[in-house]
């Protein structure tokens, strides 16, 4: 594995259209995402981050070509195959009211059980591990409602590592949070592809927090790849003008040596 | 838990005890004692009483109670809609239309007939809103929204129905709509308890379905449910239960609304909990509306329908405002 420069696909598209009724967002999108790699997808509103995600999670039919997980096609499998390898966390996901952090994770379980099964021994331990990971192990008795954003991110993170998929898509995880926050969430997914070999795909808007963080970088415009591979390769001042319009100067980031883009 | 399931049902119990003992003839708790037991000088008039008289109205509003508070239960779940209730899928509005169809067409129809086609409506009613609003797949806020305007639709037919059927026919009609269990007997009570009681286990054990479908339909989607597969088995359930409760007693409201709320103050958001304690709660409510509506006014009879309206709603009331002001 050590050796392997090019990793193998977790994920990866053919031919993807994606539409909304008659609009289509996503064209003819062969999309790869590396396995064990953390994958940044970025571009401006409306380019279609956020629904090849949820096409990903087979939250959404694609109107033509295919998904292959794992080189199986999506089609393929049940929700409930796709939930023991994909978790999911979406924007502003809401919880029902007064349920706590052991609750909420304990639901991440649901994929692995059959509607006789007991508790078992397992899911405690994937439930256990998962609040160790994120840190929420001290919180696990309090209610979601009573917690800050972060803490609350990190219970919903938290809940997709219960179910043990070997990928996690994150839909913009820091969005909304502070920068304490979107620092340690960052941390904890750099920690989770590097230690536990996860899969992280996430829509950021903050191309700075992409490049600095991500391995690997899909640039996309009206639902097209524009650019995709490393942070160094990807984020040039032609992209971005190209992409967000927006002129930029790149430099090296001071301290992580990765591209810092500063609109003029 | 544990607790608050010994309170209510001992709440119950007293509930239950006081409507053996009360009503137009009022008897002692000694009295009761030796008609149920058959011990001592047991008074023949106290016996037929209780045993042909309130022992079958009494069990019937409990039976009544639990169905509308476990379908009451799921649709708030299945909706995630706070004022859900059994309502929203047309199952009232279509039991009422259709009683009401068969009482003024019909010149004095079997009660047995009314029934089943009480319940006929309501089945109806919950299929044609469930399959209008099927577009690929279901959304909760569609199904509230067809529900309500073919709620609307059958309430108009409802209407006019009454409007031209003969006055006589109408207010009988009247009487069965207000909801209440004023005509019950062992049979009926017999058959209600064999029909609820596959239901209601179904909806026990589908506690863990509903505590992700709660989450909203991508969660639950992916999480690996088939969201809207127990979407539509939940629906069924639902027109069972509330089908088969608007059938004997008419249109009982609020339960369904409150008892899932109050339990869900009382033990949380996992349904497994919810359940046991909300059909306690309904059941509660049922026996003490006919209660109160039997002795308040005699010889008048208020029906139960009606008095928990008139206690329900305040108490929701009171509900949501302990709610805004509690919670920081």
């Amino acid at each position: 594995m050590a050796t392997n420069k090019d990793p193998a696909a977790k994920i990866a598209s053919k031919g993807l259209d994606i539409a909304y009724g008659q609009r289509r967002i996503v064209g003819g999108l062969d999309l790869v995402i590396p396995a064990q790699r953390f994958t940044a997808l970025i571009g401006p509103n409306g380019s279609g981050k956020s629904t090849i995600l949820r096409t990903f999670a087979a939250l959404m039919k694609p109107s033509h070509g295919s998904i292959l997980l794992d080189g199986r096609d999506l089609r393929g499998l049940s929700t409930r195959d796709v939930a023991r390898k994909v978790g999911v966390l979406l924007q502003g996901a809401v919880a029902p009211e007064g349920l706590t952090v052991g609750d909420l994770v304990r639901q991440g379980r649901y994929p692995h059980r059959s509607l006789f099964s007991r508790w078992s021994a397992e899911d405690q331990t994937a439930v256990d591990e998962a609040l160790m990971l994120t840190g929420t192990a001290d919180l696990a008795d309090r209610a979601l409602d009573s917690l800050s954003g972060g803490q609350r991110q990190r219970a919903w993170i938290a809940m997709t590592l219960a179910q043990q998929g070997e990928a996690i898509l994150l839909d913009e995880p820091t969005t909304y949070l502070d920068l304490e926050h979107q620092v340690e969430l960052m941390n904890l997914i750099t920690m989770l592809v590097e230690k536990h070999r996860k899969t992280v795909v996430a829509v950021l808007h903050d191309i700075n927090q992409a490049a600095r963080y991500a391995e690997h970088i899909v640039v996309l415009k009206d639902g097209r790849i524009t650019a995709a591979g490393k942070p160094e390769a990807v984020i040039t001042a032609e992209t971005i003008a190209d992409v967000f319009k927006v002129k930029t100067v790149v430099i090296r980031d001071p301290v992580a040596g990765t591209p810092l883009c500063i609109p003029l | 838990m544990s607790r608050i399931l010994a309170a209510l049902t001992i709440l119950l119990a007293l509930l239950v005890a006081a409507s053996l003992a009360l009503g137009d003839v009022s008897l002692t708790w000694r009295d009761i004692y030796h008609a149920t037991t058959g011990t001592g000088d047991a008074d023949p008039q106290s016996v037929m009483i209780v045993f042909d008289l309130r022992l079958p109205r009494v069990l019937l509003a409990l039976l009544v109670g639990v169905a509308l508070a476990t379908a009451g239960t799921i649709t708030l779940a299945i909706m995630r809609n706070p004022l859900a209730e059994p309502g929203v899928l047309g199952i009232n509005s279509g039991a009422a239309a259709a009683a009401m169809a068969v009482i003024v067409l019909i010149q004095d129809p079997p009660v047995a007939l009314l029934q089943a086609a009480g319940f006929l409506g309501a089945a109806a009613m919950a299929l044609a809103v469930y399959a209008l609003a099927w577009r690929g797949s279901t959304s909760s806020l569609r199904i509230i929204l067809i529900g309500i305007g073919l709620s609307s639709l059958a309430t108009a037919g409802t209407t006019f129905l009454s409007a031209f059927g003969d006055i006589g026919s109408v207010q009988r009609a009247m009487i069965w709509l207000a909801g209440s269990v004023y005509d019950a007997n062992m049979v009926k009570v017999r058959l209600l308890a064999l029909w609820l009681i596959i239901p209601v286990m179904l909806a026990f054990l589908a506690s863990r379905e509903l505590d992700l479908i709660c989450f909203g339909d991508n969660y639950a989607r992916s999480l690996g449910q088939p969201v809207d597969r127990v979407r539509g088995m939940m629906i069924v359930l639902v027109t069972v239960l509330s089908g088969a409760a608007v059938a004997v007693s008419g249109l009982i409201g609020f339960v369904g609304l409150v008892a899932p709320h109050v339990a869900r103050r009382l033990v949380g958001a996992s349904h497994a909990r919810i359940f046991p304690v909300a059909a306690l709660i309904g059941a509660c409510l049922v026996v003490a509306a006919d209660l109160i509506g039997r002795i308040v006014l005699p010889p008048l009879q208020l029906p139960a329908g009606i008095v928990t309206g008139l206690v329900g709603a305040p108490f929701f009331a009171y509900l949501l405002w302990g709610r805004r002001h509690g919670h920081e």
